[in-house]
C-alpha cells in the first residue's frame, strides 16, 4: 500500500461524522487541512487536546511553533503528536488554517515576521484578546492584497470539548472560511459568528467566565466542608450541581428565573439560601465581574491600537524577554532574527514548570 | 423490576424523564400516585407512559422500588396509609428532605418486622441526566438494595452512598445548588447584556461557560484554585474581574448560602421529628388542603379515606397551571 493511500485511510478513520465535508473548488476541507499554531501555550494546548478528543483533525497535521521548548505545554503538545518547531515560518508553511495563539502585544511582531510567508490559501485566525481584525489586516496588507483574517474568542473548556467560542469575519474571508472555522471550533463546544464589536463583551462573559465558576466552586466546596462534608465529596457535588443546572438551562426554553422558581419550595431550604445570596448582592457582583473584564479588554485593545508598548500595559516579564533578544528595538518592530514568537498565551513563565 | 412513586410532582416528573432518557427502565413499569389529576406534572408523566393512579395502595402493589416523593410533612400520613400494604420485596426510598430513616422505620415497624428503607437526596438536573444524588441505607436494607438504587440514580447523574448525618449538608450544597446556579446565570446574562450582547446569546454563553468549567473540574485532578490561576493571565481581563468578585465577598455569599440551606433543612427535620404539625412549619397552603379532607384530624394522623397523598414535591399549587 503506497504511503499516500495509507495516509488517506488514516485520515478517513480519524474524522468524526460531524466533520465530513466535501471540498469544493480545491479548498481545504476539514479532513485534509493542516492547522498551525503560532504560540504553544495554554490556548494551543487546550485546543489541540479538544480537537484530538473530537477526532476532527489528526494531530500529525498540526504544527505549533514556540521559541521556548521548556514549557510544559510544549512537551504536552509533542506527546499528543503535534509537530513542534521553534520556527514560526515552518508553522506557516505547513498550515492552511493558522491560529495566532500568542499574547496580544506580541501579535505585531509575529505578523511582521510571517507576513512574507502567507499565501492565498492561508486563513489567519487570531485568538488574541483585544486585537482587532483591522489592525491585523493593516499589517498583512503590506505583504498580500487580500489576506483572509478572522478573529475568535474562545475559552479553556475547549479542552473538555465544552468550550464557548465566537468569531468575527475579516474583509477578505469567505463564507466557506467561516464554515471551516465553525467546524473546527464547533467540535470542541459551542461556536457562533458575531459582529466584531461584541467580542469584548463575550470576553467578559464566557472568556473569563470559567474563572468565576472555579472561584464559585471553591467556595461552594468550602460551604459543604463547613457543614460537615469531606472535601472531595463537596467538590464533586458542587461541580455536578453547577454542571447539571447549566445543562438544564441550555436544554430548556425556560427563563433561568423560572428554573430557579421551580426548585424553591415554599418555606424550604433553597429559598432561605437564595435570600442570603440576594442580601449580599450576589447578582450585582457577577454583573460587575463581566463588566470589569470587558472594560479591561477594551483598555488593552486601546493600548495595543496605540502601537506603543509600555511596561504597564504589556505585562513586564514578557517585555523583558522581548527586549533581551538581539535586534529587537523598543519601537516594537522585530527585525531579522526570527525570534519574535516569544510570549505564549497565558504563559506563567517559570512557575509553569512547577505544575506536576 | 417495577418502580412506584407516591407523589407525582416535580421530583417524580424529573426522575422519570431522566430514567426514560437513560433507558434504565421502561415507563410502563412505573406507577405514580397523586390525588390531584390537574397537575401539569401528572399529565406529563402520563404522556411519558407512566401508569397514573389516585390510589397510593395501587402504586405500592405495582412496585418493587417505591419512591416517596411527597413533601416531608406528608410522609407520616402516607406511611400510615401504605404500611399494611408493604411486602418483603419492597424497597422504600424516601426523597423527603429532612425526614430521617429512623422515623420512617419506626412507622413501618408497626406493620412489618424488617422494612427495607433508604433515604436519598437528589436534585432537579436528573431531568437532563446530570443529577447529583446521595443515599443512606437503613437498618434492614441489604447491599443489593444499595446497588439497585445506585443503578437507577446513577443512570441520571452522579450517585454515591453517604452516612445519613451528611444528608443535610448535601441538601445545602447540591440539593439547592442548581438554584444558586440559575441565579448566577441570570446575573451573568445581565452582565453580558449590559456590555452589549443580545439576551439569547448572553444566556447561551454564560451557561456554556459554567458548564464547561464544571466539566473541567470534574475531569481534572487539579484544585479549583489552580484551574482558576490557569485562566488568569498577568494584568489581563479575568484577574480584573476576579478582583471585583473578591471585593464583594463573592465566596462568602456562597458559603453562607450552603450553610443557610443546610440549617433550614435541619430545622425542618427537627420540626418533623416533633410530630407536631404547626402552620408555620408546614407551608400553610398544603395544610389547608389536608384539613379539608373528611376524616383528617389536626392531630396529624390521616384516617381511613385513602386521600393522604396530597402534597407533591415542590408543588406550587394553582400557579403550576399557569405554566404553558
Amino acid at each position: 500500500m503506497c504511503p499516500f493511500l495509507s495516509e488517506i485511510i488514516l485520515e478517513y478513520c480519524q474524522v468524526s461524522e460531524k466533520m465530513f465535508h466535501h471540498p469544493v473548488g480545491g479548498e481545504p476541507s476539514s479532513d485534509r487541512m493542516s492547522v498551525g499554531f503560532i504560540g504553544a501555550g495554554q490556548l494551543a494546548h487546550a485546543l489541540v487536546k479538544g480537537f484530538m478528543a473530537a477526532g476532527v483533525i489528526a494531530t500529525h497535521r498540526i504544527t505549533a511553533s514556540s521559541p521556548d521548548s521548556e514549557l510544559l505545554t510544549v512537551s504536552g503538545l509533542r506527546k499528543m503528536g503535534v509537530n513542534m518547531t521553534t520556527s514560526n515560518k515552518e508553522a506557516v508553511n505547513k498550515s492552511d488554517v493558522l491560529f495566532l495563539a500568542v499574547k496580544p502585544h506580541i501579535i505585531p511582531f509575529v505578523l511582521d515576521e510571517i507576513g512574507p510567508d502567507i499565501e492565498d490559501r492561508h486563513l489567519i485566525v487570531s485568538c488574541a484578546a483585544g486585537v482587532t481584525i483591522s489592525s491585523i489586516e493593516k499589517k498583512l496588507l503590506q505583504y498580500r492584497p487580500a489576506p483572509k483574517v478572522m478573529r475568535c474568542m474562545t475559552n479553556t473548556p475547549v479542552v473538555v470539548r465544552e468550550g464557548a467560542t465566537v468569531y468575527a469575519t475579516g474583509t477578505h474571508a469567505q463564507v466557506e472560511d467561516g464554515k471551516l472555522l465553525e467546524q473546527l471550533m464547533g467540535s470542541v463546544g459551542f461556536c457562533t459568528e458575531v459582529e466584531e464589536d461584541l467580542i469584548d463583551a463575550v470576553t467578559g462573559l464566557s472568556g473569563s467566565g470559567p474563572a468565576y465558576a472555579f472561584t464559585a466552586l471553591d467556595a461552594l466546596a468550602d460551604g459543604g466542608v463547613k457543614m460537615g462534608l469531606p472535601r472531595r465529596l463537596a467538590v464533586r457535588l458542587g461541580a455536578q450541581a453547577l454542571l447539571g443546572a447549566a445543562k438544564m438551562l441550555l436544554d430548556s426554553e425556560q427563563h433561568p428565573g423560572q428554573l430557579k422558581d421551580n426548585v424553591c419550595s415554599p418555606g424550604g431550604a433553597t429559598i432561605h439560601a437564595l435570600h442570603v445570596l440576594e442580601s449580599g448582592g450576589f447578582r450585582s457582583l457577577l454583573i460587575n465581574a463581566v463588566e470589569a473584564s470587558c472594560i479591561r479588554t477594551r483598555e488593552l485593545q486601546y493600548l495595543a491600537d496605540q502601537e506603543r508598548i509600555s511596561p504597564a500595559a504589556i505585562k513586564k516579564t514578557t517585555l523583558d524577554k522581548v527586549l533581551q533578544q538581539p535586534g529587537v528595538e523598543v519601537s516594537g518592530v522585530a527585525n531579522g532574527n526570527g525570534r519574535s514568537g516569544l510570549s505564549l498565551f497565558n504563559s506563567r513563565g517559570p512557575s509553569i514548570k512547577k505544575k506536576n
